[in-house]
C-alpha cells in the first residue's frame, strides 16, 4: 500500500527545487517538477536468503515534506536510506527519485545523483584535521565551483547552522554538536533537493539533539525535502511531522502520530 | 577538473602523509642515484672508447742500445709511407717530460729516473686508414728487429674497452629495469598506504558526489611529485658528488685515459627527471585502480 502525504505543519506544497539530473551535461525535465520527489514501489532488500531486511516497501514522498522514519535497531532504516542514495541497490521493486529509476543508474551516474542529495550521518563523517571551511567547501569543490563563489556559499551555510566565523577552526577541536553542524552545513551548501539524515542525533545529548532537529526543520522551511531517520522518541514526540515506521522490514505510516502508533507496538513505548 | 584545486588537494594529502612520502622519496632517490651513477660511468666509458678507437695511433718502442743510425733509417722508411700524418722520435728524456706534464699529479713523479722511460717513435695515421692497414704497418715495422722492441697500436686496449662497454650497457639496462620496478613498487605501496589512511575522506567524497577522477586525481599528482622530486634530488646529489670528486678522478685518470670525466648531458638529465615523474604517475595510477574501490 502506497504511503503518501503532505507537510503537516502548513498543509501547503513548498517551493520545489529544479528537477534533478544524474549525468554531467543532462538538462532538467520541467514536466517532473510537480511530481513526488521519491517513490518506492514494492521494494525488497535481502542480506540473507529468504530473510528480507525490507519487504514490500511502498512509499511516496512529496517535495518539501519533512518525514520521520523510525523503527527498532536493525529494522532497516539505514538500509532504506542507503537505497535512496544508491549505496545499496534494491533486489526487487523500483525506486524513483525525481522521476528517474535509481536501479537503472550506471556507476558513473551515481555521483551526479548524490550531488542532488545531502546526507548527514550519526558519526558526522567530517575530517578532523581539516578546517571547518575545508570540510564544508569540499561539497562545492566537487561541483568545480569558482573559489570566490565557494567562499560566499560556505559562509552562508555556516551562518545557517550557527557556526559563522568558525571557518578556520580545526574540526577535530569542535564539540560533537558543532561537528554535526559542520556535517549539516556540508550537506546543505550545494542546495540539494533532498536531505537525508541517518540518525544524526545518535551521538548527541537530548538538548543538542533538539537543536539539530530544529535546524533541519529550518532547512525544510526553505524548501528542502527532509528524510530524518531516528529511534529517539523524544524527538518524535516533540514534533508532529509525518511519521513512517519500519518494523520487521515493513513500512507503515503512523497516521495518528507517535502516541497512536506507540500504543500498538511494545518496543515503542519502552 | 580545475588544476589549481587538484594541486591544492594533492598538497593537502601529501601534508597529511608527510613522513610516509619522505620515506618514499628517499628510497626513490637512492634508486635513481644508482641508475644515474651507472649512466655517468657508461657515458664516460663510451667517450673513452670513441677516443681510443679514433686515435689511429701507433707507438714503436725502441730497444735500449739501438744504434741511432738504425733509428733514423726506420724513421725515414716510416715517413715515406702514405697516409701517415705524423712520425716523431721521442727520446727517454722527452718521454719522461711528457708523462709528468700529462699526469698532472704534482711532484711525486718527477723523482722517476729517465731510464724508466723507453724511447719511442710516435706515429699518427690518417683518420681514413682502416684497422687492417694499421695492423699491416705494425707487422712490417716489427720486422726491424734490430731497432724495434715492441709495437703498440692500442687496439687490444680498445677491444677490451669495447667489451667492457658492452658489459656496462647490459648492466645499465638491467639496473634501469630494476629501478623501474623499484620505483613502481615504492610509489604503488606509498599510495596504497595513503589510500588506506584516508579511507574516511574518500568515503565522504563519494557521499558528496565526487566522481572517480576527482577522488583519484590528487593521488596521481602525489605520485608524480614523488617521482619528480626523487629524480631531481638524485641528479642534484650526483652533480654535487661529481663536482667534489672531479679533480681527484681527473688527476688519476687523465694520464692513463688522456681525457677528463664529463657529467651527463643536459638532455639525459632532463630525460631522467621526466622519467622519474612518469614512473611516479604510472605507479600511483596503477595502485589507485587496484586498491581504491569504493
Amino acid at each position: 500500500m502506497a504511503v503518501r502525504g503532505r507537510n503537516e505543519t502548513s498543509g501547503a506544497r513548498k517551493v520545489v527545487r529544479p528537477f534533478a539530473f544524474f549525468r554531467a551535461g543532462a538538462r532538467p525535465d520541467p514536466s517532473q517538477a510537480d511530481k513526488p520527489i521519491l517513490v518506492m514501489e514494492d521494494v525488497y532488500k535481502y542480506f540473507q536468503p529468504d530473510l528480507p531486511t525490507l519487504r514490500a516497501v511502498n512509499l511516496v514522498i512529496e517535495r518539501g515534506e519533512f518525514v520521520f522514519i523510525t523503527g527498532p535497531s536493525g529494522s532497516g532504516k539505514s538500509t532504506l536510506l542507503q537505497l535512496v542514495y544508491r549505496k545499496l541497490t534494491a533486489d526487487e521493486g523500483a525506486i524513483h527519485f525525481c522521476g528517474r529509476d535509481l536501479g537503472r543508474l550506471t556507476h558513473d551516474s551515481i555521483p551526479y545523483l548524490r550531488r542532488n542529495m545531502g546526507v548527514v550521518f550519526q558519526d558526522f563523517k567530517v575530517i578532523p584535521h581539516w578546517t571547518v571551511f575545508e570540510n564544508v567547501a569540499v561539497a562545492l569543490e566537487i561541483l568545480e565551483m569558482p573559489q570566490r563563489l565557494v567562499r560566499s556559499r560556505v559562509s552562508e551555510a555556516l551562518e545557517r547552522v550557527g557556526l559563522s566565523g568558525r571557518g578556520e577552526d580545526r574540526t577535530g577541536c569542535l564539540s560533537g554538536g558543532e561537528q554535526q553542524r559542520v556535517a549539516i552545513a556540508r550537506a546543505i551548501v550545494s542546495e540539494p533537493a533532498l536531505l537525508i539524515a541517518d540518525e544524526p542525533t545518535g551521538n548527541l545529548d537530548p538538548t543538542l539533539a533538539l537543536d539539530v532537529l530544529t535546524l533541519f526543520e529550518e532547512i525544510n522551511q526553505a524548501g528542502t525535502t527532509v528524510l530524518f531517520a531516528t529511534h529517539d522518541h523524544s524527538l518524535l514526540a516533540a514534533r508532529s511531522h509525518r511519521l513512517l515506521v519500519l518494523d520487521e522490514g515493513r513500512l507503515t505510516e503512523a497516521r495518528q502520530g507517535l502516541a497512536g502508533w506507540a500504543a500498538r507496538v511494545s518496543w515503542a513505548s519502552a | 577538473m580545475e588544476l589549481r584545486n587538484l594541486y591544492t588537494r594533492a598538497k593537502r594529502g601529501a601534508r597529511e602523509d608527510v613522513r610516509l612520502y619522505l620515506v618514499a622519496v628517499s628510497s626513490l632517490t637512492v634508486a635513481f642515484l644508482c641508475l644515474s651513477a651507472a649512466l655517468l660511468g657508461l657515458s664516460n666509458l663510451r667517450d673513452l672508447a670513441e677516443r681510443w678507437g679514433r686515435t689511429h695511433h701507433m707507438s714503436v718502442y725502441v730497444k735500449d742500445g739501438a744504434e741511432r743510425a738504425d733509428v733514423d733509417r726506420l724513421l725515414q722508411v716510416l715517413s715515406t709511407l702514405p697516409s701517415l700524418t705524423r712520425v716523431d722520435y721521442l727520446s727517454p728524456q722527452l718521454a719522461r717530460e711528457q708523462f709528468v706534464r700529462d699526469s698532472d699529479v704534482g711532484g711525486s713523479l718527477t723523482a722517476l729516473p729517465v731510464e724508466a722511460f723507453p724511447a719511442s717513435i710516435e706515429v699518427e695515421f690518417d683518420a681514413q686508414v682502416s684497422d687492417t692497414r694499421i695492423a699491416e704497418v705494425a707487422t712490417k715495422v716489427t720486422a726491424f728487429s734490430a731497432v724495434v722492441d715492441t709495437v703498440d697500436t692500442y687496439r687490444t686496449w680498445f677491444e677490451r674497452l669495447g667489451s667492457l662497454l658492452s658489459a656496462g650497457r647490459i648492466a645499465s639496462l638491467l639496473l634501469a629495469a630494476l629501478v623501474v620496478v623499484c620505483a613502481f613498487a615504492v610509489v604503488s605501496n606509498t599510495i596504497r598506504l595513503s589510500v588506506a589512511h584516508r579511507r574516511d575522506e574518500i568515503e565522504m567524497l563519494r557521499m558528496c558526489g565526487a566522481t572517480d577522477s576527482f577522488v583519484r586525481g590528487p593521488f596521481v599528482v602525489e605520485g608524480t611529485l614523488q617521482g619528480l622530486l626523487a629524480s631531481a634530488l638524485a641528479m642534484l646529489l650526483l652533480a654535487t658528488a661529481y663536482l667534489a670528486l672531479r679533480s681527484h678522478v681527473d688527476a688519476a685518470l687523465a694520464p692513463l685515459a688522456g681525457m677528463r670525466v664529463s657529467f651527463l648531458s643536459p638532455l639525459l638529465v632532463l630525460a631522467i627527471v621526466v622519467a622519474g615523474a612518469g614512473l611516479g604517475a604510472l605507479g600511483s595510477a596503477f595502485s589507485i585502480r587496484r586498491y581504491l574501490k569504493v
